[in-house]
Order: C-alpha cells, then structure tokens, then sequence
C-alpha cells in the first residue's frame, strides 16, 4: 500500500511517518507542502520525493494520504483527497468549522473513500483497558467524569487563529471528549466553558475548563490549557477520573515514564509506554486494507469539533449552550 | 490562662480539645456532649470534665473565657449566640452557617455583643497551603492563570448521620470543599462568577462528586472537585502561573509509613501513613486564635471571610439545582 503525506505543518506527520516506516507491505511515496523549505527537509529525511503543489501528489500512484496540514486546511486537502479517490487519515481537530467538518464527511462517503479521525489516544492501552473495565462494569454506571488534557503552547500558526480555527480549546478538548463518547457511547448534550489567554505573549484562547452534560446524565469537566510551562517534566498529559456507582477509575496515560534528572535539563519524565501513533496509523492501514469502516470516523472528530466550538460560544455568552 | 470550653466531642471537638489540653495558655475546663460516653472518654483524654449540655456547663464552670463550638453546622448559630449571650469569645468550625444571610446574622450578632468570632478555615494553616501562597505572593510562578483543587474521600459518617441531611450540612460542596473556595479566595481575592455540576439531586445516596468552575474577578479559572465518592483522603492542588507551577498531592507526600507485615496468608498489611509536624495545622489554628484574643489582632481569617466562603459555596449550589452561572456581586 502507497501512502502520502499532505502537510507536516502538524508534528505528528513525523510520528506517522515514522509509523508507516515500521509496517511491512506498507511505503510512504511522497510529502507535498506549499512551504518549500520545511517539505523538502521532510521529504529528503524520508527519502521520498517532495511536491509543492498537494495535487500532484494526489495524481500519483498513491492508495491514502495521512493530512497534517494546519486546521484550516483539512478542509480542502479531505475534499481534493476524497474526489482524487484516495482514503484519508485526518489530523484533529477535523475541521475548524461544523459545515467544513460535514461536508468533509459526505464527500469521503460519496466517494466512497474511508475517512478517519487522528484520535491515536483512543489506541493507548491504559485508554483501551480503561474502556474495557468501564465496559466490564467495574465502576458500576458511570456518573461523573472528570477529564484534562494539557499541555504547552506548541506556538507557530496554532496560535494563528486564521490556521488553527482557536488556540487551546479547539487544540485540547477534542481527545479527551472523544473518549468520553467512545466510553459512554452518548453525545454532549451541554456545554459551559470558562476560557482565557494566561500564559501566552499571543492573544488566543491558552486556558479554559469545560463543563459538559451528556445525553445519559453524566456530567463531567475537561481542562484543555496549555498551561504546561518549560520546566514541566513533559509536554502535556491525558487523564480522566472516572466516577462511577461502584467505584472510580483514575486514568493518566502518560504515566508509563522514568524521572531522568540531568544537569542540562533538569528533570524530565522519559516515557516507555507503547507508541500510540504507530497504533493509529496501523489501524488506519487494516481498515484501507480490508476496505472497513473506519474504528474512529469523521463523525467522530466532528462531534468532538462541535463541542470545541460550543465551549467557544458558551465563553462568548457567559452561558451554557444546548447542543442538543 | 484562657479558659476554654469545647462544645461537642465528635471528630472535630476530639482534635480542638487535643490541641487545647497541649496548649500552656490555655485551660480546658471542660467538653460538652449530649452523648454521655463519648464526651466522658474525651475528657479523661484531655484531663477535664465532660458535661451533658451547654448550659449545664456554664452554670457549674466558675470560669470560661472561650467557647468553641465543635457541633455540626446546624446548630452553630444557636450555640454560637449563647455564647455572645454570655459575653464569651467564640472560635466555631467550619462552615459558619449554611446560607450567607445565617452566616451574616451571626457575625452581626457577635459584633453587637462586643465578642469576638473565629472561624476553622483550616487550610490556611497547612504549612504545605500557607507556603504555596506565599510562592504565589513572591512572584515564583508569575501570575496564576489556572488552579485546580482536589479534596476527597468517602462519605463521611458522624452523630445521627448529619452529614446525610444536605438541608443541615450542606453536603460535600458547602461542607468540605468550602475549605478551597475559601484557600483560593485568600490567595486570589474575591469570585466573581460559579458554576457547578455535582450528584445533588440525581437521586444517588451516600456518594457525592462536585466539579466547580469558579472566575475570580483577576481573571483567574479555578478548578475545584469535590468527592464523597473515593475510597481515603486526599487533597490535591496545582496552581499554574505564566512563570512556573506549584503541584501538591497529599497522596503522594508520604514522610512516613508504618506498615504491618500480614499475620495470614492472603491478608493484606495495613499501612499507616503520616506526615508529622511540629505542630499540627488545627493547633497552629488554635493557638493563632488565643493569639489574636490575648493580643487583640486582626485573625488571618476573619469574620468576612467566613461569610464569603459560604457565599461561594451557596452560589455553586444554586448554579448545581439551575444549572446556570451564578454571578456573585
Ligand atoms: N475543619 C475541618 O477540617 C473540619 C473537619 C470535619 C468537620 N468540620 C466541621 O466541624 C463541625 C462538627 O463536625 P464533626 O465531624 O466533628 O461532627 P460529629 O458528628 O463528629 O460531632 C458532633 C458532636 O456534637 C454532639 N452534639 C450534637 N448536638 C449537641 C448538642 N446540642 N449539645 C452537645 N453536643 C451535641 C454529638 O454528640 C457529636 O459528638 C461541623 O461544622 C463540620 O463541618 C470541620
């Protein structure tokens, strides 16, 4: 299977591409990205060859496309992708609107291409076993969840809001209410959202603490600051406390880690647990195989969008929004 | 030598009445409890004497200068005015009163009767609390954007199960995470808006779980949780600056364990953690107190705050049952 790669503004293009280098049958063909300089580094550390223009690349001999491009672009690249006949593996946020995110989904299906969603949280397997016992009825129903997903400013167009569609919010609620979904099987009902620009020179959204409402009653938060400051012993972090009738699950999926204390870094958390990209992008590669439905679809990174955005709204108005 | 008289000899009359008889200025001269075998074991404990009721006490005490009420939060504000009625200085625990307006009149009421009045917010004087405060205050992690608390454990069980009746305690939101709004508003200054989710009224006995939002009107995003509903205590805090962080976890700060080794196969050993210090918050508290009533000082915590801490906790009830933000003014 031929795979390429639109985009590595996002840093994950370098995890998948790492990813795709793992798995047998599977070659990575070519890297497109308007900024020149940057796709080309990519390109040459890869050794494959590098477009400008993402068309030409779609007009190779290419089966998918994994789409790293800045939010705003997923849009166009998923609609040029889909019609080129090509499957798509898209970075979150999905879109930075709900009409893009919509359209993006019935072009895919009206081409009958799969389209899925980078959520490679959902493929960690403290995540899956946390899933797992919740579906065992471990903790009995659940009734309270309470959800962070933090992390540093990673800067450049995600605080350009013309690219990114929002700063942390848009960035940091989207994994997190996906898991919340995928565990409880229910849509956000309602939203409230406090948000604000505390820690960056830039003026975007780099805090807030949502406040949701599903579907079944369960009410549950989620900080999606990017409060993570440089010292901070990692980037960012993936927890979940889940409060059920029998009892509680405390999820923190980066936990799998060494303190390393060095003189130049100070400490530093080095992480031994599995690799959850190469996970994502291998299970993306068996649904294109055998030609499957998607295990994290399109509707599912544009439900998670919508939450983003109604936190947005809710901030605006000081008010809780009703989704649904 | 400041007489003290200590009303109640549940969980939190057990700890004054403990701190009290280690004190050298101050004599307990006695602890009062409806229930005859509890308050007779405290004051064996504490060598005093126990008495059945208030008034009994009063009227056999040849001298009390302090009265402080350990009674669940219901009956603060009678004990509390039978105090001022006696012209004593009252220190009573935590929260004062179940409403701002009941909160209000007590604090009028003592003002009238010239006494003074202290109340157990106890987290400003947890050295690991007081000295994230003052990191904040020195500038070491910049200004706070986000903080988030954690204070928990099981449901707690006490006289006549009053904790259960939330009309009386309050529950978990008025009753224990109280402690944090009241933290947060020392380090951070007034709120101005909550919002909350909690079990309260999702017909769930005996379990309770609480996630409030607060907005301080600095701007600051306070994260507060709550929970009846985990197995032990613990409370946790973060507060992240544009500067730095400052993380505490009582859980995970553990200066001593004790642990037993099991006697039988498949038995677990039971392991007793501590953190011992000189001189244990609710002490420092206390004697911060006699403190401000020998010396006439101005208390760390002051009426107003008592008053304001239960006015968070109320509005965070209200935003719980409307499910709108509540703006405080
Ligand atoms: N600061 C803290 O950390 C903290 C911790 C726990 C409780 N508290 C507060 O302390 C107060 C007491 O709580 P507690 O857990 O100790 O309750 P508790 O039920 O353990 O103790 C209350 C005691 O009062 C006695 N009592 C009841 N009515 C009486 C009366 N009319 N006269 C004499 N005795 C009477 C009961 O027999 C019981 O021994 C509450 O306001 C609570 O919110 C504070």
């Amino acid at each position: 299977m031929k795979l390429g790669i639109i985009s590595v503004a996002h840093m994950h293009a370098y995890s998948y591409a790492n990813a795709i280098g793992k798995l047998a049958g599977v070659q990575l063909v070519g890297v497109a990205d308007e900024d020149e300089a940057r796709g080309k580094e990519a390109a040459e550390k890869w050794g494959v060859p590098f477009y400008h223009d993402y068309r030409e690349l779609l007009a190779a001999d290419v089966d998918a496309v994994i789409i790293t491009s800045e939010n705003a672009k997923h849009h166009e690249h998923t609609v040029a992708a889909a019609k080129a006949g090509k499957h798509i593996l898209c970075e979150k946020p999905l879109a930075t609107t709900l009409a893009a995110a919509q359209e993006m989904i019935e072009i895919c299906r009206e081409q009958g291409v799969i389209l899925q969603t980078a959520f490679p949280v959902r493929f960690h397997p403290a995540v899956v076993r946390a899933k797992q016992l919740v579906e065992q009825g471990k903790v009995g129903r659940i009734m309270a969840i309470r959800g962070t997903n933090r992390g540093q400013n990673p800067g450049g167009w995600f605080v350009d809001p013309a690219k990114s569609g929002g700063g942390a919010v848009i960035d940091h609620t989207v994994h997190v209410v996906d898991l919340m979904r995928w565990f409880m099987g229910v849509e956000v009902r309602e939203v409230y959202a406090e948000v604000d620009s505390k820690f960056s020179p830039t003026p975007i959204d780099d805090c807030g603490i949502l406040t949701m409402e599903f579907e079944n009653g369960v009410f549950a938060t989620l900080d999606c600051s990017w409060s993570r400051n440089k010292t901070f012993p990692v980037w960012g972090d993936v927890t979940m406390e889940i409060i059920g009738t029998e009892g509680t699950i405390s999820l923190d999926a980066f936990s799998q880690k060494l303190d390393v204390y060095s003189n130049d870094k100070g400490l530093k958390w080095v992480n031994w647990g599995d690799d959850m990209d190469s996970q994502l992008v291998s299970d993306f590669v068996a649904s294109v195989r055998e030609k499957k439905a998607p295990s994290v679809t399109g509707e599912d990174g544009m439900r998670a969008v919508e939450v983003a955005l109604a936190a947005y709204q809710s901030a605006e108005s000081k008010q809780p929004v009703v989704i649904r | 030598m400041h007489h003290v008289l200590v009303i109640g000899a549940g969980t939190m009359g057990t700890v004054h009445a403990k701190s009290y008889a280690a004190m050298k200025n101050v004599e307990l001269v006695g602890i009062v409890d409806l229930r005859g075998e509890r308050g007779r074991e405290l004051a064996a404990e504490t060598n005093t004497q126990w008495f059945a009721s208030y008034d009994e006490a009063m009227e056999k005490l040849e001298r009390v200068d302090i009265i402080d009420v350990c009674l669940p939060t219901y009956l603060h504000k009678t004990y509390v005015q039978k105090a001022a009625d006696a012209g004593k200085h009252v220190i009573c625990e935590k929260p004062l009163a179940r409403s701002k307006e009941e909160a209000q009149s007590i604090v009028d009421y003592c003002h009238e009767k010239n006494v003074k009045l202290f109340v157990g917010h106890v987290l400003r004087f947890f050295p690991e609390y007081e000295k994230s405060r003052q990191l904040v205050n020195d500038g070491t992690i910049g200004n706070v954007g986000v903080a988030r608390t954690f204070r928990g454990g099981i449901f707690p069980t006490a006289w006549n199960d009053w904790y259960a009746d939330y009309k009386n305690s309050g529950g978990l939101v008025l009753d224990m995470i109280i402690h944090d709004f009241d933290f947060l508003r020392w380090c951070f200054g007034d709120v101005e808006r909550v919002y909350a989710k909690s079990l309260l009224g999702r017909g769930f006995a005996r379990i309770d779980y609480a996630l409030v939002t607060l907005r301080f009107k600095s701007g600051m995003i306070a994260h507060v949780e709550g929970s009846w509903a985990h197995e032990g205590f613990s409370m946790k805090m973060e507060l992240a600056g544009s500067e730095g962080i400052i993380q505490y976890d009582s859980a995970k700060e553990k200066p001593l364990i004790a642990v037993n080794r099991a006697k039988q196969a498949g038995m677990g050993g039971v392991a007793v953690p501590e953190s011992p210090l000189r001189e244990n918050p609710y002490f420092r508290e206390l004697k911060h107190f006699i403190d401000c009533i020998e010396n006439d000082l101005q208390p760390r915590v002051t009426v107003e705050d008592a008053v304001k801490a239960v006015e968070i906790a109320r509005a965070a009830l209200e935003s719980i049952e409307t499910g709108k933000p509540v703006t405080l003014v």
